[in-house]
């Protein structure tokens, strides 16, 4: 007896590389790798939110309980652990805007008529994504500034 | 129609989201002294518009990090039946977190 996939319905073809298609299934366009990088830092901050809540926990064994909680985390490596969870909120934060505009329609621009050489939308929109990384890379070393000073 | 219910739902509380954590985060970096000493945690304990702060910063995030994650696990296309399972266990999860979570600010206010 065959199986669907739920939400499936016969409409889509089964997704046969799974996990693997996150890094490779041919050939992928920058758009595709950041879709990967979302996935990546959302799954990191969901991490972070969990912990976050359990160390907030702490908070209702008294002034004891968190001034120990708090020496613990004030170590270098969990330093180093709030600089990355700070970079992927400013990744997933930004790059998420841009899927919401894409999404519904605002940032794909006026349909073409297909000559050759084709071109999608994507692609004629690189100029987004590009501007959108620089946006990242520009506020990941400002808040490594703030965190070194 | 249901999944772009709760699709159009996780835009909102990502948008949401960046407001909120936004506002969390500055406020907190900006307040005077130590954000994560006892006397600032205190202070912001004592509030009830960081408590509102906080309860829609856990709703919304609790949702769009629940859904974010069943959506990762359902491109995988699983069967039905336990794509029926995992809806019902992160519900369930979700739930039990809201209510650990809502719980400590809610008794530092009081």
């Amino acid at each position: 007896m065959k199986t669907k996939a739920a939400g499936s319905e016969n409409r889509h073809l089964p997704n046969r590389l799974g996990i693997k298609s996150w890094v490779w299934g041919g050939n992928y366009t920058l758009e595709r790798y950041l879709y990967t990088l979302h996935r990546v830092t959302g799954l990191g901050l969901l991490l972070y939110i969990t912990l976050h809540l359990a160390m907030n926990g702490f908070r209702l064994g008294g002034v004891e309980s968190w001034i120990d909680i708090m020496e613990i985390l004030g170590m270098s490596g969990f330093k180093v652990g709030e600089y990355l969870v700070a970079a992927a909120f400013i990744i997933h934060a930004l790059n998420g805007g841009r899927l919401i505009l894409q999404h519904l329609g605002y940032t794909l621009g006026k349909p073409k008529p297909p000559v050759y050489p084709y071109v999608d939308s994507l692609r004629r929109r690189r100029p987004i994504v590009w501007a959108m990384l620089a946006l990242i890379v520009a506020l990941a070393v400002y808040v490594l500034i703030v965190f070194v000073t | 129609m249901r999944e772009t219910r709760l699709k159009i739902l996780q835009y909102i509380t990502g948008i949401g989201l960046f407001f909120l954590v936004g506002t969390h985060l500055i406020v907190s970096l900006l307040s005077s002294g130590e954000p994560t000493s006892w006397e600032s945690v205190s202070g912001r304990a004592a509030s009830a518009g960081w408590l509102a702060l906080f309860i829609f910063l856990l709703i919304f995030g609790l949702y769009h990090g629940i859904h974010g994650l069943r959506t990762i696990i359902m491109e995988l296309s699983i069967p039905k039946l336990p794509a029926k399972v995992l809806d019902w266990t992160l519900l369930v999860i979700g739930l039990a977190i809201f209510g650990y979570a809502v719980y400590i600010p809610i008794n530092a206010f009081l």
